[in-house]
């Protein structure tokens, strides 16, 4: 599986990062704004991410979903992962990272799942998938690629 | 979720932008993170003193898979980092790296040690090498002595060097 990753780190996770990750996205809106956090999602999702970005573009979403089972499992996520012939729907239970920062501090950021939204739309950005996330509960969501009409 | 293997590249992109606003921003920023690391190690140093910063990078070293070699005495603790994934992520990376990246270490853990009376001397070696050595001293006189020794010295804010 993780052959096909640009990055498959192994070993010990760090949860904690994800307090920080919940720090900066409210660092960012409060001194400029939701659209500046949109933009460094954007980045992430299409500089970071590039290989994913380049491999849907040419309209292969295997890494991408290879990279959810890695990464998924890697942090313990209660999720599944359904592959259709139409679509491709990741649905996640019970996401650690939203979890563990709720132990950290209580409340998560209104816009802490915006990671998650914003570098889809953005690694799928020009190429012949989309992909929706919806919030379906309290570190809960559905994040669908399906190809554009 | 972007995972947490892949903070360090996130927060790479989020040090790009706020170059871009600042230098003021930055250390802002720095200031944001330290105040939230503070849950993490702030308790432990004003109740344990150096055993407590070997407990909290102990925890680290393992949880972030550092090849760092910590050494304590009664005078200093000292982490060796041999190589750090934060920087090693970031240079491995298909997005650019922040030139100044290193900068975030000291920029949230020194304003932790002011608090606490300690006295840090972070010495970075270099910004494009993935290794540094970090001494924290009870005594001002002894860090001020260990500076001489050092290749790149970091400040932070409310720090300044060179």
């Amino acid at each position: 599986m993780s052959e096909k990753l640009r990055y498959a780190e192994e070993g010990e996770v760090h949860l904690d990062f994800h307090g920080a990750t919940n720090t900066t996205v409210d660092f960012i809106i409060g001194k400029f704004g939701l659209d500046a956090l949109n933009e460094i999602f954007r980045k992430v999702g299409k500089d970071v991410y590039r290989s994913i970005h380049e491999d849907l573009i040419a309209g292969d979403t295997e890494q991408l979903v290879a990279h959810w089972r890695h990464f998924f499992t890697r942090e313990n996520c209660d999720y599944d992962i359904d592959v259709g012939d139409d679509e491709i729907v990741l649905t996640v239970r019970r996401c650690t990272a939203w979890h563990h920062v709720a132990k950290l501090v209580g409340t998560p950021s209104a816009h802490f799942c915006d990671q998650t939204s914003r570098t889809n739309e953005a690694m799928a950005e020009g190429s012949p998938f989309a992909i929706d996330t919806t919030i379906t509960g309290p570190g809960a969501c559905r994040q669908v690629i399906r190809r554009r009409a | 979720m972007i995972p947490s293997d892949h903070y360090t590249r996130f927060y790479n992109e989020v040090f790009k932008f706020l170059e871009t606003q600042g230098d003021d921003v930055l250390e802002a920023y720095f200031l944001a993170i330290s105040h939230n690391q503070e849950k993490h190690i702030l308790e432990l140093i004003q109740s344990k003193g150096l055993e407590g910063m070997e407990e909290y990078w102990t925890h680290i070293k393992i949880e972030e898979n550092c090849d760092m070699d910590i050494d304590r005495n009664e005078d200093r603790l000292e982490l060796r980092m041999n190589v750090c994934p934060s920087l090693s992520k970031v240079m491995d990376n298909d997005a650019e790296p922040m030139g100044r990246y290193c900068d975030h270490c000291a920029g949230w853990i020194g304003p932790i040690f002011d608090k606490t009376g300690y006295h840090l001397v972070y010495d970075v070696i270099s910004r494009t090498e993935p290794r540094c050595v970090m001494r924290v001293f009870k005594d001002e006189a002894k860090a001020k002595a260990a500076e001489r020794d050092v290749q790149l010295l970091m400040g932070w804010p409310g720090h300044k060097v060179g």
